[in-house]
């Protein structure tokens, strides 16, 4: 199985496990989408936005010496977007209701962020060892 | 007297026999307003997450049997546990819940309700 189908698989759980999700999405940090598990087409610019806020957050944490970028959650009038490092070259951003259970979704989005970094870097390992 | 979230957790913890760890939990986000105790074995942030799922689903509950009722307290008896959940009534604490997890075999059930209950009633949140 590719790489990309086994985040999509992680993502699809994600949705599965954490109700009143919109949208998951799974992108490199320079924002091109490996896999997403979405209601909205807009998938593409939101993995560019992504990669943007991703900039601006890791600015934010070393300028504030935070230390390394976590994560990052907008709240909105209809709802929540939050931004999950998924080690040092993917991200996951996931859309939520307003009435999602955030408690619950950050430590559900977490586990999965880690396990898709597990998957990209055994991936770039992999394709770094073939060259 | 009104008292902080961070002193009616520590009282919790302190006066109520039994106690092994307390959280204030805001049920609309399902995350944490103050935690006291807990451990690896209890990890206060999973669990103020898993009851707020715990919380909706009764309140949900009431709404389709078409019950005009307010919850007062949530009991849950495990076998070396009990899990009190006590919702808060005061006009600032719409949407919140206290957490108490009680050692059984230590704990008095009915005097750690009472407890809580008056610890609720004091609590500015």
């Amino acid at each position: 199985m590719t790489v990309d189908a086994e985040v999509a698989k992680e993502l699809q759980r994600l949705r599965a496990r954490v109700p009143h999700l919109t949208g998951v999405l799974a992108a490199t940090v320079d924002g091109f989408v490996l896999a997403h598990d979405s209601a909205t087409p807009e998938t593409e610019s939101v993995a560019a936005l992504t990669a943007a806020a991703l900039g601006v957050g890791m600015r934010l944490t070393e300028a504030t010496a935070q230390g390394e970028f976590r994560e990052l959650l907008v709240r909105g009038e209809q709802g929540y977007v939050a931004i999950y490092a998924a080690g040092p070259s993917a991200v996951v951003t996931v859309l939520a209701e307003p009435r999602a259970n955030v408690g619950r979704l950050q430590l559900e989005v977490r586990r999965c962020s880690a396990r898709i970094a597990e998957l990209v870097e055994s991936t770039l390992g992999r394709t770094a060892e073939r060259r | 007297m009104a008292i902080n979230i961070e002193t009616a957790l520590k009282e919790a913890m302190t006066s109520i026999e039994g106690a092994i760890g307390a959280a204030l939990v805001d049920y609309t986000s399902g995350m944490a307003l103050g935690t006291v105790g807990g451990g690896k074995d209890l990890d206060l942030t999973v669990a103020a997450a898993g009851n707020t799922d715990v919380v909706r689903a009764k309140v949900r509950t009431m709404e389709m049997l078409g019950l005009q009722e307010e919850i007062e307290d949530i009991l849950i008896t495990l076998g070396t546990q009990y899990h009190l959940i006590r919702l808060l009534t005061g006009r600032n604490g719409k949407g919140m819940f206290l957490y108490l997890a009680l050692d059984r075999s230590r704990a008095n059930l009915a005097m750690a309700r009472h407890q809580l209950k008056t610890i609720e009633g004091g609590l500015e949140v």
